[in-house]
């Protein structure tokens, strides 16, 4: 009787930690698929710091239409510099209290904001 | 107690003998009558039109138009006792020091005194616009009964007061004929004639000394007035109307030897929507919003550029009222997630204003009122309008509005939206405060100004002007108590003179 029990709580956790696999795996799957996947660009390790790049595309579009020249590798390279040494929250108020603006569709952003945003928008085109 | 008395009654012909003319009866002319009315001075007022709006007079202000798009000069102003404070909103707000000081980077900036030359008349300017006491900036050291102020932080940006006039305990404005009405009757030296039009500024033969007024009613009856001085109190268009049309004497008109009268007009530009205000928390105490009585005075905050600002940055004054609320469009609400985000802050609550505003013109002497070919029903040569308004009336205005969304990024209370940029984007929306500035500005040199300091008119002993025609410059605020202070100034001035 004992030895039917011991088998028998075996059995449903073996069961239960199949289950919990297979709903793992699941999981995993379906964040896997609803996640939206980006075409790799030389801006992902930026664009990481960034929650919705679509939205910020979107901005990213307004900044450039304000930008004559703008240089994306540059930009890139320039915000790599700044925020190896702070982070962007760091940088955003530091923006913010020097004045360092610029506008997207009229939207008043901190400059390493808008400029993220804008190489979200290159790396979506 | 005397009656008014109804021009079109007086016999023709008739010639009045006063101490003093005033001609116009709206804020000024009442302030100045009600001022002198504790001296020996018989005074004759002449206002156009009676005590409530007639179609016929108001015509009398039709006239035409060339340049920017301004509104009708028939419209922008009313002509009956109490004149255009019969349309006040009752908007109140002394000038700032600024204001007055001449400005490297401004041409033609600068009065010949100070803020402080006038200070001493406001207490007095607010009893007569029922303005309450004089508040304005010292509520931000009071308690304020439903809410903080907005934390803006350091900047260039800061909240101001505005005070309005409420007549008689009601939220209503000052009328100035309707409130005054029974005073002036109650006068002894003193005459008010309704429906008297002031036609004619008659010079002496040495065109230094005004020696006649002649008056028409549009009923047909003319009379005429040889007053010992005389004051012109109406606004600043009708009053280089008349100095201009007084040109029998002197071709250009009367106090126009230098061609300065009608120069350097000037109004107070109100785009509509210029910015959307985002406050990440969604709390705005409604003072911002409304006006309120707080500590006994009916009051509403604005957002003002400070005077180091505007010194700093070589912009023009202004104000900015927190209007409706408002919905973001897509990129707006994209803008706000990520930029609260990256501020770190909880954007869950929050509310979306559109902002009002009150700009400053740059002196501009060709913005200037002429005389057209076109005359009125009492004969009289009509007003011609050339309005003009500067790309960097809006640029400058423009960068005052980036500074607000610069300080609401820095104290991370929210963020703005500039909601104009091109010329078009900013005429599409125009609408003006009605505040008729210039046409006789003040300055020392007559080469310069069409008054003096004491607004006497240049070159002529006896010529005096009152109100917001004189002004130089012209700042933001409601212009008001600040030409009713000007007249009691003045009226200090006549108590010498014509003693």
């Amino acid at each position: 009787m004992k030895e039917l029990l011991t088998l028998f709580t075996r059995r449903r956790i073996l069961i239960g930690a199949g289950g919990a696999v297979a709903l793992t795996a699941a999981g995993f799957e379906a964040r896997h698929l609803l996640h939206k996947r980006y075409a790799p660009s030389p801006y992902d390790d930026l664009l990481k710091l960034l929650d919705d790049r679509d939205a910020d595309a979107q901005i990213g579009e307004a900044v450039l239409a304000e930008i004559d020249d703008f240089d994306p590798k540059a930009v890139a390279n320039d915000l790599r510099a700044r925020l190896s040494r702070h982070s962007l929250a760091e940088l955003v108020a530091s923006n913010a209290a020097e004045g360092q603006l610029v506008e997207a569709g009229g939207w008043v952003l901190p400059e390493t904001l808008g400029l993220l945003c804008a190489l979200a928008a290159k790396a979506a085109a | 107690m005397s009656a008014f008395i109804d021009a079109r009654n007086v016999p023709a012909g008739t010639v009045l003998t006063p101490d003093l003319v005033i001609v116009g009866g709206g804020p000024v002319g009442i302030s100045l009558a009600l001022t002198l009315a504790s001296t020996p001075l018989r005074i004759v007022l002449l206002e156009s039109g009676g005590m409530t709006f007639d179609a016929k007079t108001q015509a009398l202000y039709d006239g035409s138009k060339v340049g920017a798009p301004y509104l009708s000069l028939e419209a922008t102003r009313l002509r009956y006792l109490g004149g255009s404070s019969n349309h006040w909103g009752g908007w109140s707000r002394p000038l700032d020091a600024l204001d007055f000081e001449e400005r490297t980077w401004l041409p033609h900036s600068g009065w010949p005194f100070g803020r402080k030359e006038i200070e001493r008349y406001f207490a007095r300017a607010h009893t007569l616009c029922e303005a309450g006491p004089l508040l304005y900036d010292r509520l931000d050291k009071l308690a304020l009964p439903v809410g903080p102020m907005l934390p803006l932080g350091e900047g260039g940006m800061i909240t101001r007061w505005f005070q309005f006039s409420k007549m008689r305990n009601s939220q209503l404005p000052t009328h100035f004929g309707d409130r005054y009405a029974e005073d002036l009757k109650r006068l002894p030296r003193l005459s008010v004639y309704l429906h008297a039009n002031a036609t004619r500024l008659g010079l002496d033969a040495t065109g230094k000394k005004i020696n006649q007024v002649d008056v028409a009613t549009l009923s047909g009856r003319k009379f005429s007035i040889k007053p010992k001085a005389v004051v012109l109190g109406t606004g600043a268009i009708e009053i280089a109307r008349l100095m201009l049309a007084s040109n029998d004497v002197n071709p250009a008109g009367v106090g126009n030897d230098h061609d300065m009268v009608g120069r350097f007009f000037a109004d107070h530009p109100i785009p509509r929507d210029t910015a959307t205000l985002v406050l990440f928390n969604g709390q705005l105490a409604s003072y911002y919003t409304q006006s309120q009585t707080i500590h006994g005075v009916l009051v509403r905050a604005g957002l003002f550029p400070s005077e180091a600002f505007r010194r700093a940055r070589a912009v023009m004054g202004s104000s900015i009222t927190i209007e409706n609320k408002t919905e973001l469009d897509d990129l707006g609400k994209a803008a706000v997630a990520t930029t609260a985000a990256a501020l770190g802050v909880n954007a869950d609550d929050a509310a979306t204003y559109s902002l009002g505003c009150g700009m400053e013109m740059t002196p501009d002497p060709d913005r200037r009122i002429t005389l057209s070919d076109e005359r009125d029903a009492l004969g009289m040569p009509k007003s011609k309008l050339h309005m003009r308004i500067a790309d960097s009336d809006f640029a400058r205005f423009r960068e005052t509005l980036k500074e607000l969304g610069r300080q609401l990024l820095a104290s991370r209370t929210g963020m703005l939206r500039l909601n104009l940029k091109t010329r078009s984007e900013w005429l599409e929306g125009m609408d003006w405060g009605n505040h008729h500035m210039g046409t006789a500005r003040m300055h020392v040199d007559p080469r310069k100004g069409v008054v003096d300091a004491n607004s006497q008119v240049h070159g002529i002993a006896n010529l005096f002007v009152a109100g917001s025609a004189v002004y130089p410059n012209y700042g933001a605020a409601n212009p008001t108590v600040n030409l009713v202070a000007l007249t009691l100034r003045l009226a200090d001035h006549l108590k010498g003179v014509l003693r």
